[in-house]
């Protein structure tokens, strides 16, 4: 008996001792490097351990029976093996396979500027485009300390890469903006309708853009709107220029926003020396209204309304009767809506949906004459995406833009009136490829018809690029590009083809311990551009598809906000080589639009002891050319060089006040934008000429943003232009 | 009322469910004290591993995903290199805070956490993520004291963001130090609801104290 139960209990023992298995191996990774710290265990159970520094591991286990072994490390696969216990040694190499991540994985930058992307390597974030100096709160204007982009200050609107103002678009959450400029007297700059404060990222695009986007030889803007606010929230700012009140109402899945605007530009003008002589300073009235509702727990709708109204009279000297002042009176009415809807309809499946409308009508009376343009835009876009695998993503959509235009001219003894109605109706598909993390590549397609011109165009989009190591990689776009012609010859003809741009773009980023690097060459092959042959310029006949140009450049870009404490600075550089033949060009010239060299840099300090954001920004673009019609030679004067320092301060009072002060240009460098010439010639057979000149050499505001919210911890320095 | 009896029950439930799991009590007390020791990234990884196999073993329990995820935080403060390693890590801890917040929204822990793990994110690159996260931070912290107004990491983190926000407001820091000293002779008054239930934060207070001084 006695014997027995020792038996029994010898027994146990070596039952249980027999029962403990060992599990020990090593994790490896593909290259066969030890991978420490890996996540071995058994599944469901406490037992388990961390691999060494060697990356082996070794543990005992009580269990008996089949059980799953994992193991697990960030970034790399889960490796799973059933293991059956009993009670040996179980000896495991285990290799972890790196898991592919899109937010680790190569992007295809190629001639983007990104911003609003929390995570990765942003070049230029919208804190950026409102802190720096010389933008003065315009969309455009902050855009203008990017490469690829040439100052017009005569226009202040984007040109870029040697394109045409005209061969840029703004999209808003997805929806085409017909209008996205303000309406000016001519030779005066213009800024972008929207407050940039309404936006939370941008995507700048200097070229080789996605098969979305149609209607744009240089460029595309896309701008999206602010997600849901965070809280009840009314915002003031009282500013040199003008007045600005908004109120936020929020509900549990929607919230409301309006803004009300008023700027007058008339006591600024009063104290400030003006180049111009403004019977009427810029005023303007402006409403807007903006709502948001989920409606599901992933899909947001969102609208937005804006009403404004602004009017100016300028009185210029008119060249042909010997400097007689005549005024220049503009009203402009122009009224915008947009909507979008996106959803995530499944792990797979992703909807975008977006509308748009836009009524916009200039008056302007010039002397005797008056003109008033009418343009009424809507569009319409439907986008829908599929994720096949991790690797293999599909997008298509289809579009519909509609315009229409009217112009009617009344003279003392004669009036005209001209219109035209066109619907471009698009359809596109763009696959996006993953090899693996480190190439990537994009291929789509696009078929555009345009009802009143009647020409069907395909155009391809390629692009790719490939991650030399986790800092650094290639990209490469090629593309062709369809815009139609310009309203004001399409008001006269519709015998036109679009015009067209090939792209062949390639660039190199690298980015580490926050600094950027960013080159890019370029080459622009302008086809079918329209040219406008004598002066006859109401016969359609005057007009045919024979132009054609190039444009061909390098873009530099460097950022640092490491080496500097509480410094950031960036430097961009372009060079530009660029000629066309078009429009009433009488040879293929370099076009007015165009400098050689463009060069910012831009300084940004926080100083904390006074709480103060300082910027400091210098432009320089080299000359660029106009045209004198006394001279020979078809745009052969060169102007004068354009240079501006700019500086920005913005002081935190109190939590949910700011006071701010901007002034462009400090320096006061003086600028000139050529000449312009009257359109007849005097007795002698002369061209009279005046100095384009900026409205003033200097420009100040200041301003005192305040914020209040229930709990009073917001404020506006998101706010800051 | 009806919440009192809810609440309870599940107090109760809990109770009887760890009860229930002496070997789940042993394992997350062993794993717990292994706090004391971590030194470095290294350290921090294994413990998390360790409460990621017992979160994998035990899927009812949220305590495990809290360690898991707070593990990960310190991680991402402890490391020096690059910026996308940080946020790698708290990558890792987003993904349990999310699976907390829809597991227990009840439970004010799980609030200070996300806010610890928001200032995470907000110290890889203050200059362009403060303004939005001091908001999210501030948010995520008031849920916890609406929830538990006695919390003393919830008022822990109150006083942390309002003293490293007092320069931008023209404020001295030293002027939340009276709250930092009550909050100290208070702490204990806090009953964890059990060993293994959150109980950190008095030594960060101690020594927000001795800087007062």
């Amino acid at each position: 008996m006695k014997h027995l139960i020792i038996l029994w209990i010898f027994l146990l023992i070596a039952f249980s001792m027999f029962s403990q298995t060992v599990i020990t191996g090593k994790v490896i990774q593909e290259k066969d490097e030890p991978l420490p710290g890996a996540n071995i265990y058994l599944q469901g159970t406490y037992d388990g351990i961390s691999s060494n520094p060697k990356g082996e591991f070794k543990f005992k286990t009580n269990k008996t029976g089949s059980f799953i072994l994992l193991a697990n490390f960030i970034g790399y696969e889960q490796f799973s093996q059933k293991v059956d216990l009993k009670g040996d040694t179980i000896r495991l190499n285990i290799q972890l396979k790196e898991k592919f991540n899109q937010l680790n994985a190569v992007t295809i930058n190629v001639g983007t500027f990104e911003a609003g992307d929390k995570k990765q390597a942003v070049t230029i974030s919208p804190l950026d485009m409102m802190t720096t100096a010389g933008a003065n709160g315009d969309v455009y204007g902050a855009l203008q300390s990017l490469p690829g982009t040439t100052i017009n200050g005569e226009s202040g609107r984007l040109f870029v890469k040697g394109g045409d103002s005209e061969e840029s678009q703004t999209y808003i959450d997805g929806s085409l903006v017909s209008v996205p400029y303000n309406s000016t007297a001519p030779n005066l700059s213009a800024r972008g309708r929207f407050n940039p404060f309404m936006f939370k990222g941008t995507l700048f695009s200097t070229g080789g853009y996605s098969a979305e986007y149609g209607q744009a030889l240089s460029s595309v803007l896309l701008l999206n709107t602010n997600d849901m606010p965070e809280e009840d929230q009314l915002d003031f700012s009282i500013m040199s220029i003008g007045l600005d009140a908004s109120g936020t109402k929020k509900w549990k899945t929607g919230a409301v926003t309006g803004t009300v605007t008023y700027n007058n530009l008339g006591p600024y003008m009063s104290i400030a020396k003006q180049n111009y002589n403004w019977e009427k300073a810029p005023e303007s009235l402006s409403g807007e209204i903006s709502f948001r509702q989920k409606t599901s727990k992933t899909g947001l709708l969102k609208f937005y309304s804006n009403l404004d109204n602004r009017n100016s009279k300028l009185s210029q000297y008119d060249l042909v009767f010997g400097g007689k002042p005549i005024n220049y009176e503009l009203i402009n009415k122009n009224q915008y809506m947009n909507a979008s809807w996106n959803d995530q309809l499944s792990e797979k499946w992703g909807m975008n949906a977006a509308a748009s409308y836009t009524y916009n009508t200039d008056n302007v009376s010039y002397d005797l004459a008056k003109v008033k343009k009418h343009i009424e835009g809507a569009y319409l876009k439907n986008t829908a995406s599929v994720q096949f695998t991790d690797k293999v993503m599909l997008k298509f959509g289809g579009e519909v833009i509609s315009k229409s235009y009217t112009q009617q001219v009344q003279l003392t003894n004669e009036s005209h009136e001209n219109s035209f109605a066109n619907h471009n109706f698009s359809g596109y598909t763009e696959a996006q490829i993953y090899a693996s993390s480190k190439f990537v590549t994009r291929i789509g397609g696009r078929v555009e018809y345009s009802d009143y011109l009647n020409i069907l165009n395909a155009s391809p989009r390629l692009s790719a690029a490939y991650k030399i190591n986790s800092k650094s990689q290639f990209s490469a776009a090629y593309g062709w590009f369809y815009q139609n012609p310009v309203d004001n010859y399409l008001l006269y003809t519709n015998q036109l083809k679009p015009e067209r741009a090939d792209h062949y773009t390639f660039s190199f980023q690298s980015f580490a311990n926050s600094r950027t690097i960013r080159v890019e060459l370029y080459y622009k092959d302008y086809k079918d551009l329209v040219k406008l042959n004598g002066t006859e310029f109401y016969l359609p006949s005057s007009y045919d598809n024979s132009g054609s140009g190039y444009a061909k450049g390098l873009d530099f870009f460097w950022r640092d906000k490491k080496t500097i404490k509480n410094g950031d600075y960036w430097i961009s550089y372009s060079y530009l080589d660029t000629k066309r033949d078009y429009r009433n060009f009488p040879e293929e010239a370099t076009p007015t639009f165009a400098s050689k060299h463009n060069f910012s840099m831009v300084y940004k300090h926080w100083l904390g002891g006074i709480r103060s954001m300082v910027s400091v920004n210098f432009r320089y673009s080299s000359p660029r050319v106009y045209n004198d019609p006394n001279s020979t030679v078809f745009n052969g004067e060169k102007m004068m060089p354009y240079r501006s320092l700019d500086l920005s301060w913005s002081f935190l009072y109190r939590q949910n006040i700011i006071l701010y002060g901007a002034v462009t240009n400090v320096a006061g460098f003086k600028n000139e934008y050529g000449r312009s010439y009257s359109i007849t010639p005097d007795d002698s057979g002369y061209y009279q000429s005046a100095a384009i000149q900026p409205s003033s050499n200097r420009f100040f505001v200041l301003g005192c943003f305040i914020t209040l919210t229930r709990k009073g911890n917001a404020n506006q320095l998101d706010k800051i232009e | 009322m009806k919440k009192i009896i809810l609440s309870l029950a599940v107090v109760f439930v809990s109770l009887v469910s760890m009860a229930q799991k002496p070997e789940y009590m042993q394992a997350m007390g062993e794993t717990l004290g292994g706090f004391s020791t971590c030194k470095n990234v290294e350290d921090f990884q294994a413990l998390g591993n360790k409460f990621e196999m017992i979160a994998n073993a035990e899927k009812g329990e949220w305590l495990p995903l809290y360690y898991h995820a707070q593990c990960y935080i310190l991680m991402s403060f402890i490391e020096q290199g690059e910026a996308a390693k940080r946020d790698g890590y708290l990558d890792i801890a987003e993904k349990s805070i999310t699976k907390l917040v829809e597991m227990v929204p009840g439970e004010a822990e799980v609030f200070v956490l996300q806010a610890f793990y928001l200032t995470g994110r907000l110290v890889v690159n203050p200059m362009e993520r403060g303004q939005e996260y001091s908001g999210l931070i501030g948010q995520a912290n008031g849920k916890a004291m609406a929830i538990d107004p006695t919390n003393p990491r919830a008022k822990m983190m109150k006083v942390q963001m309002d003293m490293g926000s007092a320069p931008y407001m023209g404020l001295d820091p030293k002027s939340f130090c009276p709250a930092a000293k009550e909050l100290l002779a208070s702490w204990d008054n806090f009953k964890p609801k059990s060993p293994i239930h959150p109980n950190w934060g008095k030594d960060q207070v101690e020594g927000i104290v001795k800087g007062c001084e």
